[in-house]
């Protein structure tokens, strides 16, 4: 994997000191410069996130091109009051990487049928999906929340928010019946709610 | 289904997570996004799930894009051609409108000392300046207030002087969200530009204004649609 290219971590620092939010306004401005720079900065961590739920490097490169021409026409939108930059940028290609995954799934009969490209092999070093999830919790209070989780909520919901598995896959993944599995993301979900809103991470 | 009614807020809280989760079915993501279009209390639930679920998301190791896939949006943007070949490199870093700012701190202390005289025969609060400049960092335009005063007053550096048909916009670039119009720029060397409320009101949490090229009489849209000509900060002088 590429280590030099700037995580969340990165990104939140250069926020602070550059000022992503500044630059999305500059965007809504149609001022290409800041469209650049908020591509260098960010485009990394959004590809990577693309890469995790896609697996499929020309589906990632296509979603990441059509999220920035999107995020060029509608900076405007953007509303500092409902989220952080990094967020709505996120949101934006999560989105969009689901929304490719869900529409093959009703385009191919078979889940497992062919597909044009390679699925990307990630290297056996790198993080699995839980690990994604704790590492993710670089604060301490957020850490402790997933730290909460039993093991199959905490792999339910890691699954599906890094590899964008539905709950059917899910369910054929962890080799438990369906509703077992949406159970654990519900009240997996619910406990981090609780969790995170209590300890003053999200509100 | 009507979501936003108290009864059914735990169905939306549940839906919301799953959504921000990704692993509702298309036909449910879909009809959520539809209905969060027109329902505040269903697009407050989808953003707020959102914002939880990106902070488990932060770990994700960053991988660069190829060149190729900034080519293709600046293409499908027609961005100039230049953009595209040099790719996203840092304006920070290079000539461009903050270092210009920087490079225009003679400027702002030619303000500083002209606004500082006039302080002398005014009761004035402590005034707010804006060095005014242009992407070859050169000052253009000098905007001063008085925190108490409904009005900027805009003072021209170079003939800044729009083409016939067309108007220059002031606005106001909050550290987040849209910008906000302040205004088209009368014609003159010294104009005053009338604020809806104090200065110190109008510019609080702004940190920085624009001026962008627009048709006579201001945007239509009430959002920029010309270039930016101008930008600088906001700067507080206590």
């Amino acid at each position: 994997m590429n280590d030099a290219a700037p995580g969340a971590a990165r990104i939140a620092a250069a926020e602070r000191s550059t000022g992503l939010a500044t630059l999305l306004a500059r965007v809504a401005l149609a001022d290409q410069r800041a469209f650049e720079e908020l591509y260098r900065l960010t485009a990394p961590h959004l590809y990577g996130v693309a890469l995790r739920i896609l697996r499929n490097a020309p589906a990632a490169e296509e979603i990441l091109q059509e999220a920035w021409v999107s995020v060029w026409h509608h900076a405007g939108s953007y509303d500092a009051a409902k989220s952080q930059p990094v967020t709505w940028l996120t949101s934006i290609v999560r989105n969009r990487s689901l929304d490719h995954l869900r529409r093959r799934e009703i385009d191919v009969v078979t889940p497992d049928g062919d597909d044009d490209a390679p699925e990307i092999e990630f290297p056996a070093d790198d993080p699995t999906p839980v690990e994604l999830l704790l590492e993710g919790a670089d604060a301490r209070s957020l850490r402790d929340c997933v730290d909460t989780l039993e093991a199959g909520q905490k792999q339910a919901i890691a699954l599906a928010f890094f590899q964008g598995l539905s709950h059917a896959e899910l369910a054929q993944h962890l080799r438990e019946p369906l509703g077992t599995v949406k159970s654990w993301v519900r009240r997996g979900l619910e406990k981090l709610k609780r969790c995170l809103d209590g300890a003053g991470v999200t509100r | 289904m009507n979501l936003s009614r108290p009864d059914r807020r735990e169905r939306l809280a549940r839906l919301a997570a799953e959504y921000a989760l990704g692993t509702s079915p298309p036909r449910v993501r879909r009809r959520l996004v539809r209905i969060a279009r027109r329902d505040p209390v269903v697009a407050q639930a989808l953003a707020q799930w959102e914002r939880r679920i990106a902070v488990l998301g932060e770990a994700v190791p960053g991988v660069t894009p190829p060149p190729r896939v900034w080519r293709g949006i600046a293409g499908k943007l027609g961005l100039d051609a230049a953009a595209a070949d040099r790719g996203p490199v840092s304006w920070w870093n290079r000539a461009g409108l903050w270092r210009g700012l920087a490079a225009a701190s003679l400027a702002v202390a030619l303000a500083l000392a002209i606004v500082q005289l006039t302080r002398l025969s005014a009761p004035a609060s402590p005034p707010l300046v804006v060095v005014l400049a242009g992407s070859d960092a050169r000052p253009a335009l000098i905007a001063t207030a008085t925190r108490g005063l409904p009005y900027l007053t805009i003072k021209a550096v170079i003939d800044a002087t729009p083409a016939q048909g067309k108007s220059l916009e002031l606005w106001a670039l909050p550290g987040t969200g849209a910008p906000r119009s302040l205004g088209v720029i009368p014609a003159g060397a010294v104009v005053n530009l009338p604020l809806r409320a104090p200065a110190g009101e109008s510019l609080a949490n702004i940190p920085a204004l624009a001026v962008s090229l627009e048709p006579a009489g201001g945007s239509p849209t009430g959002l920029p649609t010309g270039p930016v000509l101008y930008s600088g900060k906001v700067e507080r002088m206590y």
